[in-house]
């Protein structure tokens, strides 16, 4: 019974809102509008075509472009295995492959030696600090924007 | 353009709920518009792609601004139960601000409108502006039909003391 006559409300609502807002009437738009689109308009006439978008920059150009584009994938594509050669016969490359390789190893030992409790440990502080700045990010949010938001 | 910005400007404005941001959405749908002008200058059905690229990209103006938020706002109080919006049955009257000049009327109810939370404001303009059933608000605006049906709800609910107070 309660649920027939709550809809029968909302469906009153909706009539009554149907009546009140069939027909009203526009808006006037701005003075400034008219002005605004002519202006953006003739701006972007006077770029020049290497400013527009690529849709509407000279056919020739846009072949050029899509050429260069393929020569340089392909560029990259072949010298890709010869830079990474170039670079691994680097002495400073070698440096920093040694301590990458170092730090796995430390970093498995710890896991090896280190409890297992200091691990749980690690998680719960990691997930009671991210729930801590979740909830405090939501609190400012809804205090700072949302509440004026409504209130206007 | 003459004959379409005030159904442009409107249509921006009571979605977006603010005037500058109407006018930089109603430029750029004219320099849309101008871009397919050869297609629309004889096209009966110019003003309907008018209003749809209006509603389309007022939606997508908002969504830019709106989408990291939306699950903050969308928590808490604001989803409490729904039958507490219902009115009370056979208290509602015929029309509201019936004895106002129309454009009386109108000021009144944008600035209502404005009043209302976004996602609230946007499915009932959709709906009673825009025409559009539940299933297409819901698809505009990535919602499920319940949340639709609800927002538009509320919103309805929360208008009526608005313009009550309004008439008094």
């Amino acid at each position: 019974m309660r649920q027939m006559t709550t809809n029968e409300s909302h469906e009153a609502l909706k009539r009554l809102l149907d009546r009140t807002l069939h027909g009203v009437p526009l808006r006037r738009a701005p003075m400034t509008l008219e002005s605004r689109v002519f202006g953006e308009l003739a701006r972007r006439a006077s770029l020049p075509w290497w400013r527009r978008s690529f849709a509407h920059w000279p056919l020739l150009a846009r072949t050029a472009f899509l050429l260069i584009c393929c020569v340089l994938v392909t560029l990259a594509f072949l010298g890709g295995a010869t830079a990474v050669a170039g670079v691994r016969s680097l002495s400073w490359a070698r440096e920093i492959e040694a301590l990458m390789a170092s730090a796995g190893t430390l970093a498995a030992l710890l896991a090896r030696t280190a409890p297992p409790a200091w691990a749980y440990e690690a998680i719960a502080v990691c997930a009671v600090l991210y729930v801590v700045l979740f909830g405090l990010g939501a609190a400012v949010y809804r205090t700072l924007y949302l509440q004026p938001l409504n209130d206007r | 353009m003459r004959a379409y910005q005030d159904m442009v400007f409107s249509t921006a404005a009571r979605l977006a709920g603010n005037d500058g941001q109407a006018e930089d959405i109603a430029q750029e749908v004219f320099l849309r518009a101008y871009e397919h002008f050869a297609q629309l200058r004889s096209s009966p059905t110019a003003g309907g792609w008018l209003k749809t690229v209006t509603t389309n990209l007022t939606l997508n103006y908002l969504g830019r601004y709106r989408k990291r938020w939306r699950l903050f706002s969308e928590l808490g109080p604001a989803d409490a139960d729904e039958d507490s919006s219902a009115p009370e049955p056979g208290a509602l009257p015929d029309m509201l601000l019936a004895d106002l000049e129309a454009e009386q009327r109108r000021v009144l109810i944008d600035a209502a409108l404005r009043r209302l939370p976004e996602h609230q404001r946007l499915a009932l303009v959709l709906y009673h502006f825009e025409e559009l059933s539940y299933e297409e608000i819901g698809i505009k605006l990535h919602a499920s039909l319940a949340k639709v049906k609800t927002d538009i709800r509320r919103a309805r609910a929360a208008l009526l003391p608005i313009l009550e107070s309004c008439a008094r």
